[in-house]
């Protein structure tokens, strides 16, 4: 499978939330396997694949009640709790190898460094601790009496059998706070808790291992670097992909910034959009438990904001002594923890903090790779899209931020010396709250444009896009008791369904004709009286309807959040808005279910597939700018468009000012429309 | 008079007793020391290889030009001990094959002025004051650095003023101690140093103090003593040490404490860079079959070529 395949499908998977109680692989972050404090390991054989095309032969350790112990590299995240008494059976399965039937199958074992009062019983004695002969079993019980990220791997010939993949992560959470790594001051976000265990290997020497041929520790020449078991863009995946079987876990960070809505002069947050005083805490850092278990130490460097060394070996550094760092070096056998919050250093903002006339923007995000493939948006503000040249390939979905994570040894940072690849994955810095989409286009169905365009709702200022209710006139005299009427044209007024119209201070309603110059009226509607009017007399429609339309917003998304922010004036010409103190127009905002009636049932403004959003579900808005969001829990696929219209979404506004004695012309001035959704 | 400032433990692992536990042993007030050293031919004994020729260094004999202790140099060199304060002569006197001056450093140490090498034939003098406790290489650096790379590096170590201290802190209390100078060897380059192509070389020998598992001596500690464990890396890689079923607290690193140490278990000491730890020896095997393995993490387990294991860089700390 082609690189820019797998990494197409980046955007077609629905996100998850972290389970960890129920072992439910969330798409990202450090998955747990099922059990625990007892598990049942196999040592058994498999094979990887590389992003390169090759496949190389390894052994692992791996779960038996998953999947009645299919091989998976690396070995399975085990997770306990402090205090547990954690006990190993593990089955030495190497005597199984009928796809390497030459394979000379060893004794293994488990060792626990950073673990103390290992007991280990059964099996016979090695040189380390107690081993499994083939086809036979060993048993390690202990208790995990501090928390803390730990390896656990062979303590049997370790100069082949951690080269040939015999290892895996060991995390012990505090006891009653799965919410720490170490002590209070170590608290995370459990929903953005990262494993990243690297580890390189020399598939000369694994084919060696395969066919029984000689394993010559000096000969290696390690050929592929991997972080989790994958090497980029493998790496960035999400867990479990279907494509990689024997590899289940990416290692993709992501993260939104930082945003204390309790304190708004949090130096720290961004500005609005991104935070408001309406915002979700997040404040607390993301934990990134980094392991090494390969033999070579190497320089980590974390593109973005740096990250905050907090232990080294499953053993949390004194008060005071933890270190931001942008480049580490992580030792053979080593684990280190970091906390990581992102906060933006200058807020550049398209909004309200544009990068100055004559600074070159930042292309430091670009981050390009092989065949023309970008995670670059487009556009250097976050949560922003722009334009990118023709033929490249964008992986991008909404404007989000992509830092490579890698080893600065930077032939690490390659598979089989072809750059870039390897010991790499990216961390993905979603806009706060979510991702955003801006208007891309409007469409008057009931109404006339005033001034402005879709642009002006793009950004929250003082520009706006204003729609009038659609006028025309009566050619001719109306009598006060007539009740069909012609007009000069229908356009812009609805094609079907009641509406009202004024004529003078009369209100009627129109029952029949819509869409036809010949109007069937009700007279002296909303405590108005029924009057004569003169010939030319100007026909204004009560309401007015228009919409905005979204395109990319990916399936899969959740969350769904519309905020319009606007007003109404009571001009319908000029640029100053004149005030609406009294008899306030009444504003509705909907949004198409596409699988109502498809675009069909969102072409008018009374179309059957515009649902209206929840509450308020509908406000009175004056000559104040009214900002208001609205959520829509859980799938949003129904307010997507799918074929023609993929990724579209459809927001309404409808302005009517019919509750009064006295109706008055007024204008409808939308500042500001977006929507905020959580990415797949 | 006081003890000899330095003790020669060829071929084994230091093992001090601390003078705390020693009845009526007081630390030594400074004193002006003076050791000679020749800079020589020997070898090295290495498990299922032909002894290794390397150079060395050797305590200096009753004969000015080194010639009675020709062909003894050791792997590593004598450990050199010395008190804080003391004030320390190092003379070296250069018996190594013709056409290899000598280049004398420690590093961390400040010399006075005066000469740092000597041609073959001839001897250096470099005096300092052991001014700091702590854990030093000495080393020849001539040569581009092939001395080091043949053997010419040893343990020199600053003991604290209060006995029983591998620093003038409490916490650097100690029970017993043992010095792990960290090489490695290939044996192609040491049999001909002066015309190895060094883009070719391969080290196949990881060695604990000059030796290689299982020729490695057993570190002897018992369950609940404190053991001070002084690495140096007089090789040419960064090196990662693992020990199981204990931590390791990290105190200090190139004789400097650390403002913040920290509990270890994995913990890499830079080529010529030392560093001090002290292990509490726990009670129990913790399932360890024998002892608590100390070994290279980077899979340098074995010897030779084609590699056989076990071996290499490996040694355990077992009771008495």
């Amino acid at each position: 499978m082609t690189m820019l395949k797998r990494t197409g499908l980046l955007v077609t998977v629905a996100a998850l939330l972290w389970a960890p109680a129920t072992g439910q692989a969330a798409k990202t972050g450090m998955v747990c396997t099922p059990g625990g404090p007892t598990f049942n390991l196999v040592a058994n054989t498999g094979d990887i694949e590389t992003p390169d095309g090759n496949s190389v032969f390894l052994w692992s350790y791996a779960n038996q009640s998953v999947n009645t112990g299919h091989f998976q590299a690396p070995g399975p995240v085990l997770c306990v709790n402090e205090g547990d008494t954690v006990t190993i059976h593990l089955h030495n399965g190497l005597d199984s190898h009928a796809s390497a039937p030459n394979m000379v199958p060893e004794n293994v074992s488990i060792v626990f460094p950073g673990q103390s009062q290992v007991d280990a019983s059964g099996g016979s004695e090695g040189l380390f601790t107690r081993e499994a002969a083939p086809g036979g079993d060993v048993t390690y019980t202990f208790v995990a009496s501090r928390p803390g990220t730990y390896v656990y791997e062979s303590g049997s010939d370790p100069s082949k059998q951690l080269e040939m993949g015999l290892y895996g992560a060991l995390v012990v959470r505090p006891s009653s706070h799965a919410d720490w790594a170490y002590g209070s001051a170590t608290q995370f976000d459990p929903s953005r808790e990262y494993l990243i265990l690297l580890n390189e290997l020399d598939p000369d020497l694994h084919h060696a291992v395969e066919t029984g041929g000689l394993y010559d520790i000096t000969k290696l020449h390690n050929r592929y670097f991997a972080v989790n078991g994958r090497e980029f863009p493998d790496s960035v995946q999400d867990n479990g992909v279907s494509w990689l079987p024997n590899q289940p876990y990416g290692s993709l960070v992501r993260l939104q910034p930082y945003c204390n809505p309790s304190n708004m002069s949090d130096p720290l947050n961004p500005p609005p959009p991104a935070c408001t005083p309406a915002s979700p805490a997040n404040t607390q850092p993301a934990l990134i438990r980094m392991i090494n278990v390969g033999d070579l130490n190497h320089p980590y460097h974390p593109h973005g904001n740096h990250l905050r060394q907090i232990a080294q070996d499953g053993r949390a550094f004194a008060s005071g002594a933890s270190s931001e760092r942008f480049g580490e070096t992580i030792g053979s056998g080593q684990t280190e923890d970091f906390l990581l919050t992102w906060t933006d250093q200058d807020f550049w903002n398209a909004t309200t903090n544009q990068f100055p006339n004559g600074v070159a923007l930042t292309d430091y995000r670009n981050l390009t790779f092989k065949d023309d493939n970008t995670f670059y948006s487009g556009s250097a503000y976050l949560g922003r899209k722009g334009t990118l040249p023709t033929g490249v390939v964008q992986q991008n979905v909404c404007g989000e931020w992509y830092f490579p994570w890698h080893s600065h040894a930077l032939n690490e940072f390659a598979n089989f010396d072809e750059g870039f690849g390897g010991m790499a994955t990216l961390m993905r810095v979603d806009p706060g709250g979510g991702c955003y989409a801006f208007p891309s286009s409007t469409t008057i169905p009931g109404g006339v444009l005033k001034s402005g365009s879709y642009t002006d709702l793009g950004i929250d200022d003082t520009k706006s896009y204003q729609v009038n209710p659609k006028t025309t006139t009566r050619p001719n005299a109306t009598t006060a008791g007539q009740t069909s009427i012609t007009v000069a044209s229908a356009s812009g007024f609805p094609a079907s369904g009641n509406y009202f119209i004024r004529i003078d201070n009369e209100v009627l309603q129109v029952t029949g004709g819509q869409g036809t110059t010949t109007w069937t009226v009700q007279r002296g509607q909303l405590g108005t009286t029924g009057a004569a009017h003169l010939s030319g007399a100007v026909i204004t429609a009560l309401a007015n309807d228009w919409y905005a339309g979204f395109t990319s917003v990916p399936t899969g998304s959740q969350n769904l959040k519309v905020t319009y922010k606007g007003k109404n004036c009571a001009n319908t010409t000029g640029t100053t808005c004149t005030l609406i103190a009294s008899n306030l127009p009444q504003q509705t905002v909907k949004i198409c279910n596409w699988t109502i009636a498809g675009a069909t049932g969102c072409s008018t403004a009374t179309s059957s597939g515009w649902v209206t959003l929840p509450a308020p579900q509908s406000q009175p808005v004056g000559s104040t700018d009214v900002s208001t969001t609205w959520t829509l829990p859980g799938s949003a696929n129904a307010y997507i468009g799918t074929g023609s219209n993929k990724g579209q979404v459809r927001v309404l506004v409808h302005t009517q000012r019919w509750t009064a004695s006295s109706p008055t012309p007024f204008s409808t001035w939308g500042n500001f429309m977006q929507l905020v959704y959580d990415a797949p | 008079m006081r003890k000899n400032a330095y003790r020669r433990i060829p071929q084994t692992l230091a093992l001090v007793v601390a003078a705390s536990l020693v009845i009526g042993v007081t630390a030594a007030s400074p004193a002006n020391q003076t050791i000679n050293l020749c800079a020589t031919t020997g070898t090295v004994s290495l498990p299922g290889h032909d002894p290794v020729p390397i150079w060395g260094f050797v305590l200096k004999g009753a004969e000015a030009d080194c010639s009675d202790v020709a062909d003894t140099a050791t792997l590593p060199g004598p450990e050199l001990r010395f008190d804080e304060g003391d004030v320390v002569t190092l003379s070296v006197t250069n018996a190594l094959p013709d056409d290899h001056t000598i280049s004398i450093d420690v590093p961390g140490l400040h010399f006075e002025p005066g000469p740092t090498d000597a041609d073959v034939g001839s001897t250096v003098s470099r005096t300092f004051t052991a001014s700091a406790p702590g854990t030093y290489l000495y080393e020849s650096v001539g040569d581009g650095e092939r001395q080091t790379a043949m053997g010419l590096y040893g343990a020199l170590i600053v003991r604290s003023a209060t006995s029983g201290q591998a620093y003038d802190t409490s916490a650097s209390a100690y029970d017993v101690e043992a010095r792990l100078v960290l090489s490695a060897i290939d044996p192609a380059f040491n049999a001909d140093p002066d015309h190895f192509d060094m883009r070719t070389y391969l080290a196949t020998y990881w060695l604990i103090n000059g030796k290689s598992y299982p020729d490695t001596d057993v570190i002897h500690a018992s369950a609940g003593q404190k053991l001070l464990l002084r690495y140096l890396n007089a090789g040419h890689d960064n090196t990662t040490m693992a020990l199981l079923g204990m931590d390791e607290n990290v105190l200090a690193r190139d004789a400097h404490l650390l403002p913040n140490a920290f509990d270890a278990h994995a913990e890499t000491i830079p080529a010529g860079a030392t560093e001090d730890v002290i292990a509490t020896v726990p009670s129990g095997s913790s399932g360890l079959t024998h002892g608590f393995p100390l070994y290279n993490r980077q899979l340098h387990l074995g010897n030779g070529a084609p590699s056989a294991s076990p071996g290499g860089m490996m040694t355990f700390i077992q009771a008495p």
